[in-house]
């Protein structure tokens, strides 16, 4: 199990690595404002959870598992700083302060539906967030491709992506627009256009256009 | 206020329903059809109510007002015109929420408006409405309407005749940051044309037309925005605006209108068989195939019919008057114009009607958008992808409105592609009748079946060529499907009308003088000087009279006239029956240069206009030889088998 402590210390090597490398013991110790020592202890108790591993004399770096825990824990924290700032109108350092308290506790499903709440997941540093929110991992949230779904699929339209901005501004004006829900149609073959009813009306895009438009889908 | 007459367009999403609503309202007639997109000119016209005259423009069809495509920007134009008093936004009741977002977008340029809520009729069946909340919560008149019914046009028309038309009060509220970046770039806003609020929010949007329409500085300050909001929000502003309209147009249609789960019907399994390519593919060909087959069967009953009246109406009349105050010279011009009329009255009154009449149902039932769904990917072989396929069938009644179509088109490249195909390889119906009235009638159905095939192959070839020959560019198919709906006979026979009209109140005439003159001229040999001189290419190449050529070079004015020529030809040596004046493979080898050859004069013209003068005379130059090629190829073939 990990504690809270232990928590800080995931972040703490995400920040200075963002999954890339190894960060060292010292700049850790400095970091966190801790002896070099009790680093060393933590960290075999985190690799012995599998969390990251340690090469001696060139640091420690996050193993798949931990760089997920680790980003996860982050984005909780961004969650709450938002909320703190945005819905209850805090400063900035206290909601820092606060929120890095409150990423501990936070579950995973609190956060996505405070995330609903405050809009679309907002992020500074959070590279999950760009193209999918990977907040809540293991909830069946993750949004996909319009072009990936299949007949019969349901969900709700997550964000648009797309480099040509005149694309984008054709995919809102035909009403494929972040909020709101998608049902996809008799498609016929695989690579072929998605017949795709958003609202009461129905498309024809095919799998290029498809593939700008990311859906959150949708349990049932 | 535009000649001292009150002014309003009819501003709507497409296929709503904008140009069924503007014949019933003034009584003009524009063509409708069950896809968008079929408007892309617009048309004006004047209704006179109660005294008051008001002059009404029908607008092309636009999902937003962002100024994003040709046609947005024309619609953004007009009404950004001060003599435009009023605006009638057109909603389709069945799609209510997309509708209001465009509403919303009117209502925030301050302009003053009128809320005309179509298809009232179909909505009914499926939801209750409550159409007098929904115009108290966006305070200007709402009037439900029925284009197909005509119910409400009298109370939209009044209420457009006594001006009733207001800006609203009713605002879009945004989020707040969007709210505060609103605030701030109309800070900066001195004199512009429309709403200062609505001009801030198109800035945010990052609306091309009104960033160049404002100082630099401030459309600066806009640019600098919504990069701020951008990196704050991870969404740019105007996916966040959009989001914003569609909630609370969402939020007002709960209000307004109850939710009734809609049923999976027999209209939605008929649509899903027409694009699921197992049960799509035979109902795609078996829909082209009846075209044919009742084009022929029809037509050729049509066409004893209509000799069988001018027999009986007109019969040796003509002849006879000629003979009568012209002697053998006199009789001979009129047995040429006699020949000719008959011709094209048994040419065009059986197959081109039969066509437009087939082709106004299929665009009323909605059918091509889902054919259009079936041919996409092979489309893409081509440069092109499965929109192109309405122009094509347009293409199948007149090369002038196919290529009109083609402007929805935003790719160059895809214009030229599209434009040479239509123009080479889609028959136009007068294309057709010569194919199928002429060829078939004097050298049989196989032969004109081998045409129709020997289309569909250089079809093939000319647009894998062209797709590798011009540099790449991505197209994109995004197009609305309508809902399946019985065609109702009325608009399909105003259409064909409308479309045939031209046949007679332009070509008839000039056909009747065209031919006196000619026919005087070949009497005097006056035109030996082109008969001569290119009967290389009709004897030499294509084994064809040489006279024929007078024929193709009629055929560049209008195509039906090529038909009319041969019988004047004909007459001119001496030989009054068709069938006796060339051989079958001679009537084959004509078709199929005719049907290649060269776009006809009107179609030229709109080319010119669409795309320049270089694509025109391109596309000439490579329709003629590609005529001529493969003309002489099949009279090579025919002679040697």
């Amino acid at each position: 199990m990990i504690s809270g402590n232990r928590e800080d210390y995931l972040i703490e090597i995400l920040r200075l690595t963002e999954g890339e490398g190894k960060v060292k013991t010292n700049d850790l110790a400095d970091k966190l404002g801790v002896s070099p020592a009790s680093v060393s202890e933590m960290i075999k108790v985190l690799s012995n959870d599998g969390f990251v591993t340690y090469t001696k004399y060139r640091g420690a770096e996050l193993t798949p598992e931990g760089l997920s825990y680790a980003k996860q824990l982050r984005k909780k924290h961004h969650i709450m700083e938002r909320f703190l700032t945005d819905v209850l109108d805090l400063d900035r350092d206290t909601a820092h302060e606060e929120a890095h308290k409150m990423e501990h506790v936070l579950s995973d499903d609190s956060a996505v539906r405070i995330c609903r709440i405050i809009g679309t997941p907002v992020d500074d540093d959070c590279s999950s967030c760009e193209s999918q929110c990977r907040a809540a991992t293991g909830l069946g949230r993750i949004s996909k491709k319009l072009s990936e779904m299949m007949q019969g699929d349901r969900g709700r339209i997550s964000h648009l992506k797309c480099e040509e901005p005149k694309t984008v501004k054709k995919l809102i004006s035909m009403g494929f627009v972040p909020g709101r829900d998608v049902c996809i149609g008799s498609n016929g073959s695989r690579s072929g256009p998605k017949v795709v009813t958003v609202g009461n009306a129905t498309f024809a895009l095919d799998s290029e256009m498809a593939s700008f438009v990311y859906i959150e889908p949708s349990d049932d | 206020m535009q000649d001292g007459m009150f002014t309003a367009a009819l501003l709507g999403q497409p296929n709503v329903g904008k140009s069924s609503l503007f014949t019933r309202l003034t009584g003009v007639g524009v063509i409708s059809s069950n896809y968008a997109g079929t408007t892309v000119t617009f048309e004006e016209a004047v209704v006179t109510r109660k005294g008051n005259k008001v002059r009404i423009y029908d607008l092309p069809g636009t999902y937003g007002m962002s100024g994003n495509s040709d046609d947005e920007e024309v619609v953004l134009e007009m009404v950004r015109d001060p003599e435009i008093d009023s605006v009638i936004v057109v909603a389709d009741a069945t799609n209510l929420q997309s509708s209001l977002v465009l509403c919303f977008e009117v209502m925030e340029l301050g302009l003053p408006m009128i809320l005309a809520v179509n298809k009232a009729d179909e909505a009914r069946k499926k939801y209750d409405t409550d159409y007098k909340e929904l115009e108290r919560i966006l305070d200007i008149p709402v009037v439900p309407v029925s284009a197909k019914t005509a119910e409400g046009v009298d109370d939209l028309a009044d209420a457009l005749c006594e001006g009733r038309g207001r800006r609203s009060t009713f605002q879009v509220r945004y989020e707040e940051h969007l709210e505060a970046a609103i605030e701030e770039i109309m800070g900066h806003l001195k004199k512009i044309r429309f709403d200062q609020r609505g001009t801030a929010v198109k800035l945010m949007e990052g609306t091309k037309t009104f960033i160049e329409g404002v100082m630099p500085a401030t459309a600066q300050i806009a640019s600098v925005l919504r990069d701020n909001f951008e990196t704050g929000h991870r969404e740019t502003s105007d996916i966040a605006i959009a989001r914003e309209r569609y909630s609370i147009s969402d939020a007002i249609v709960r209000k307004v209108q109850s939710r009734t789960r809609t049923k999976f019907g027999r209209k939605d399994r008929l649509s899903e068989m027409m694009i699921t390519p197992s049960t799509g593919i035979p109902i795609l060909i078996a829909v082209g195939l009846m075209l044919f087959v009742t084009m022929i069967f029809l037509g050729s009953l049509l066409d004893e019919a209509v000799s069988y009246i001018y027999d009986a109406l007109i019969g040796n009349t003509l002849v006879d008057f000629g003979a009568d105050k012209g002697g053998e010279m006199g009789k001979a011009i009129m047995l040429g114009i006699d020949g000719s009329i008959r011709a094209i009255l048994t040419l065009v009154i059986p197959y081109i009607m039969v066509f437009y009449i087939i082709l106004g149902i299929l665009e009323d039932t909605g059918y091509l958008p889902r054919a259009v769904v079936l041919v996409d990917r092979t489309m893409h072989h081509f440069g092109l992808h499965g929109g192109a396929f309405i122009p094509m069938i347009v293409g199948l009644g007149c090369n002038v409105p196919a290529i009109m179509a083609v402007r929805t088109i935003r790719s160059r490249r895809e214009k030229l592609i599209l434009t040479s195909l239509i123009v080479m390889c889609v028959p136009c119906s007068a294309q057709m009748a010569i194919i199928i009235g002429i060829v078939g009638k004097y050298s049989g159905f196989t032969y004109a079946f081998a045409i129709l095939l020997i289309l569909l192959a250089l079809m093939v070839v000319l647009g894998l060529g062209l797709n590798r020959f011009l540099k790449y560019e991505p197209s994109n198919l995004a197009m609305e499907i309508p809902d399946l709906s019985a065609p109702s006979l009325k608009n399909v026979l105003f259409k064909t009308w409308n479309r045939i009209k031209d046949f007679f109140m332009i070509a008839f005439p000039l056909l009747v003088v065209g031919s006196i003159l000619l026919e005087i001229a070949l009497g005097y040999n006056l035109l030996d000087f082109v008969i001569g001189p290119l009967s290389f290419v009709t004897v030499g190449m294509l084994g064809l009279p040489a006279a024929v050529i007078l024929a193709f070079i009629v055929g560049v004015l209008r195509k039906e006239m090529a038909v009319g020529m041969l019988a004047i030809i004909a007459a001119s040596v001496g030989i009054m029956e068709l069938a006796s004046f060339m051989g079958p493979e001679q009537f084959f080898v004509f078709g199929l240069v005719m049907a290649i050859y060269m776009p006809c004069l009107a179609t030229m013209a709109v080319i010119w206009r669409e795309m320049g003068w270089k694509e025109t005379l391109a596309v000439s130059i490579l329709s003629i030889g590609t005529a001529i090629a493969i003309g002489m190829l099949a009279n090579w073939l025919l002679f040697f088998f």
